[in-house]
């Protein structure tokens, strides 16, 4: 009987296993190793490398480029992102009568796809005549030159995260006890006091949270940069992992992809470990 | 109580900056819909509303010789995603939360550490084992990578062991095969958490962009994401039916949204 149970378990782990082991184990393992050897560009082992398909990565000046890249967008983007996400979320905090309309405009954003954001943004920020310069009368080069390529690229991340972020937060402040509200304001805490000192504290599990979503999408970031400026102009947003797509897709460079493969799997696992003993500690 | 002048300015002040907030952030998708009856003049002229209603944008759109491939890939392949990804985590949450069985710690690590490695470093490593599996151009291709998550099955074991064994126990005493006993009374009574499973799953892999485009080279098999940015409207000076088509694929999930709207809501607040 328990072995036929047993048998049973695995039958029913078995799709899970076959595919996280065909599309998660295997191809982080091989490319690991695979970052110790030279592979040509058909994917045939011809040595043993070492650490220089490391050495050539970072030899690389396109590389340290895409490195500065990301840093910049990941500097602008997580703080405005948290900060335009918190104000929306604040602002609706408390349910009113017309509340539900800004709470579906600022929901909205997560029913838009990528691909149509980025359309859109490429239109409206298209250059010195542009419709966003027209209107805020602006004179912005936009995706026509570097710091307004910079620019488009950090608002553009911004809706894509909007929807999301918007949720969650406007939610966390509802959820929030309300007798300790209630009797921070019998205390006299009203306004801008009750809101910085009791309110915003109460949601900041809630806040992590998005920190950390908009940190991993702010460091994984390519596929908008494809559509909205293939990395230009000057390679101004050139990410890493869009250095990655092209040096994995367009110039088949075994040696550097691999690398930079594992180097972005161990960042990743650094930065997973710290947020879940962080949440395992509370 | 009378109100002090004070109050109310601040009350008209945040009414006036909430209203301002909703225009900017309702503002792309407005102008999509506004410029997809947009002619190319209008396009030129950096106008915000159109100058006479183009709605033949939206007969070319419709017309476009691969929009109803792109639509039906897509459609096909999310469906599709949706229905195996919900049905792979249903079967691993049960082994995990109901079955003994040896090394099930290892097992659930082994499944969770998936959620270590950003899909985004594999990428190319995936590439390789799909076109060595002759699967290129095929939904197999798009849809596989994506077929199982760790997340996922995470938030439905935690749903899972709210059932308790002892239902199950109870059901297989009665002699109810195992089958039957997720169908008829696990999934429905998790019924919340496998239907926010389904619904992120469709969502995310309709919208799913560096994959597909990967993965898929003839337009015949793109999906519509890929599709959309390959229309080849706004090159030859038909940006307009380029927005129609965008409105087109976007309109149908906003209207969605509209409706579950509260449901998610509620499923997140805890009261």
């Amino acid at each position: 009987m328990k072995r036929r149970n047993e048998s049973k378990a695995y039958l029913y782990l078995a799709p899970a296993v076959i595919l996280a082991a065909l599309f998660c184990w295997y191809p982080a393992i091989i490319g690991f190793v695979q970052s110790f050897l030279t592979v040509n560009a058909s994917g045939k082992v011809l040595g043993f490398a070492g650490l220089s398909n490391y050495r050539s990565l970072f030899a690389d000046k396109a590389f340290q480029n895409s490195l500065k890249v990301s840093l910049r967008f990941i500097v602008l983007f997580v703080p405005a992102n948290t900060f335009v996400t918190l104000l929306a979320a604040s602002m609706t905090r408390r349910k009113s009568r017309f509340s539900a309309i800004p709470e579906y405009v600022f929901f909205a954003p997560v029913a838009v796809s990528l691909s149509a954001y980025s359309l859109i943004m490429k239109d409206l920020f298209r250059g010195n005549a542009s419709v966003i310069n027209k209107i805020t009368g602006l004179k912005m080069g936009w995706i026509t030159e570097p710091a307004g390529a910079m620019a488009t690229l950090v608002i553009l991340g911004i809706f894509l995260d909007f929807g999301i972020d918007y949720i969650l937060l406007m939610c966390a402040f509802r959820s929030s006890d309300k007798s300790v509200l209630e009797a921070a304001r019998m205390d006299g805490a009203g306004g801008w006091r009750l809101f910085l000192q009791i309110e915003l504290p109460l949601i900041r599990e809630t806040t992590l949270v998005t920190i950390f979503l908009a940190l991993k999408d702010a460091i994984l970031i390519s596929a908008p940069i494809i559509i909205l400026t293939e990395g230009g102009p000057y390679r101004s947003t050139e990410t890493v992992m869009f250095y990655y797509y092209l040096e994995a897709f367009k110039s088949g460079n075994r040696g550097v992809q691999n690398a930079l493969s594992a180097l972005v799997i161990v960042i990743a696992a650094i930065f997973m470990a710290l947020y879940n003993s962080r949440r395992r500690a509370r | 109580m009378k109100r002090k002048p004070i109050d109310i300015f601040r009350y008209y002040l945040r009414i006036v900056l909430l209203i301002a907030f909703s225009i900017v952030v309702a503002f792309p998708v407005l102008y999509m819909i506004s410029s997809s009856l947009f002619s190319q003049r209008d396009f030129n002229k950096l106008r915000v509303l159109p100058t006479t209603p183009m709605w033949s944008n939206y007969i070319k759109a419709l017309n476009h010789r691969y929009f109803s491939y792109y639509l039906v890939n897509s459609i096909g392949t999310s469906l599709l995603s949706a229905i195996i990804r919900t049905l792979v985590v249903i079967f691993a949450s049960f082994a995990l939360t109901h079955l003994q069985f040896r090394g099930k710690k290892l097992i659930l690590s082994a499944l969770v550490l998936t959620l270590f490695v950003p899909q985004e470093a594999i990428l190319y490593q995936n590439y390789k084992t799909i076109a060595n599996l002759g699967l290129l151009d095929s939904w197999t291709a798009i849809i596989a990578p994506g077929l199982f998550s760790a997340a996922q099955m995470l938030l439905l074991m935690g749903s899972f062991t709210a059932q308790g064994r002892d239902t199950y126990d109870a059901a297989r005493m009665d002699g109810a095969s195992d089958m039957r006993y997720i169908w008829s009374v696990l999934v429905p009574l998790s019924g919340p958490a496998t239907l926010t499973i389904m619904i992120q799953t469709l969502i995310t892999s309709f919208n799913s962009y560096l994959w597909p485009l990967l993965v898929t080279n003839k337009p015949k098999t793109r999906t519509i994401q890929i599709g959309i940015t390959m229309l080849g409207f706004a090159e030859s000076g038909e940006t307009g039916a380029q927005m129609a088509t965008l409105a087109l694929i976007t309109i149908p999930f906003l209207i969605i949204l509209a409706f579950t709207k509260r449901r998610i809501e509620n499923a997140l607040i805890r009261r």
